[in-house]
């Protein structure tokens, strides 16, 4: 019950705060194709949609989660709940919900019906950048948690169709993880359809590797 | 032989002459109809990753010939083929889809 009440507020603090990371662009064009993969040290992830609308994406998901030792797959649905364009910036609020079958690691490990929900929200202009990110899991043998916010700025500004820099700083905190709470300084680049994040956790001395193609 | 060779010319520039002028008057028809160059004015547009959707979107509509995103001005500068046409509502849908609002539409007729 712990578990969960942290979740809804780590749920509620993302509401109230808003913004993204990689996976803070879960939606893509009409027809549009995405693939993104996520490894940071506390997990592996990699999800592919597709946008039937300019507001809803439908995909797999799966996700290995190293810190608190379960592995899920399943179908994950986005939603653009709102979107805020003015002249000079754009902010985006994303539901997700994902429904399907969760495992412990280990040989006996019985396989059990999962699911989560999560919260996203971004707000940035082309020198700046924020985000968030909340996820609740019921994993049938277990709940789980984590949350995320980033900041980040541009070094220069690019044009359309050059290589793009973005210094940021994300801040993760997955309750259940032998440290809960680290900071990681991060490049992303971006070039045409395809984004790639290089970052270093000292804490935990691991690597945070992310990409992103869009079809 | 030099005969035949004469003969063999005369043919080959018999049927080339008609196809060449042919060709002639099929450019000079193109470049005689209006192609129209649209300017969409949108808010929202900041990231040239999420841009991307822009060219994806107008790149698929018959009446496009060339989009060029100016992420500067904010602006969808998009070239039709020559004598197509794209209503400013279908600009606007275009946006839309984009993930944009539309805020203008300015049309220039060369």
């Amino acid at each position: 019950m712990k578990r969960i009440q942290h979740a809804s507020l780590a749920l509620a603090i993302g509401g109230a705060i808003s913004i993204p990371w990689a996976e803070a662009r879960p939606v893509s064009y009409p027809g549009g194709w995405t693939v993104m993969q996520q490894n940071n040290g506390d997990f592996s992830s990699i999800h592919a949609h597709w946008s039937p609308t300019a507001r809803d994406s439908i995909g797999l998901y799966s996700e290995r989660n190293w810190q608190s030792d379960w592995h899920f797959t399943g179908v994950q649905y986005n939603r653009l709940v709102e979107r805020w364009n003015t002249p000079n910036s754009q902010a985006n609020l994303y539901l997700k919900a994902g429904a399907g079958q969760a495992d412990p690691f280990g040989d006996d490990a019985s396989t059990e019906a999962a699911g989560f929900i999560g919260l996203g929200a971004d707000w940035e202009t082309r020198r700046w950048f924020v985000s968030y990110e909340g996820r609740a899991y019921d994993l049938g043998f277990t709940q789980d948690a984590r949350q995320s916010a980033r900041i980040g700025v541009a070094p220069y500004i690019g044009d359309y169709g050059d290589l793009h820099t973005w210094l940021m700083l994300e801040v993760e905190n997955q309750p259940e993880a032998e440290t809960p709470t680290v900071v990681t300084p991060l490049v992303r680049f971006f070039y045409d359809v395809q984004l790639l994040e290089i970052g270093y956790t000292p804490e935990t001395e691991e690597l945070l590797l992310n990409w992103i193609v869009r079809f | 032989m030099k005969l035949i060779s004469i003969a063999a010319m005369a043919f080959t520039i018999s049927f080339a002459a008609p196809v060449t002028f042919a060709d002639q008057t099929h450019q000079n028809e193109a470049s005689t109809a209006a192609q129209t160059m649209v300017t969409a004015k949108v808010n929202g547009m900041v990231c040239d990753f999420c841009a991307r959707a822009v060219t994806k979107v107008f790149g698929k509509e018959e009446a496009v010939q060339n989009v060029h995103v100016d992420l500067d001005r904010g602006e969808i500068h998009v070239t039709l083929k020559a004598g197509a046409e794209l209503s400013d509502d279908r600009v606007g849908e275009l946006v839309k889809k984009s993930g944009y609002d539309l805020v203008s539409v300015e049309r220039e007729t060369a």
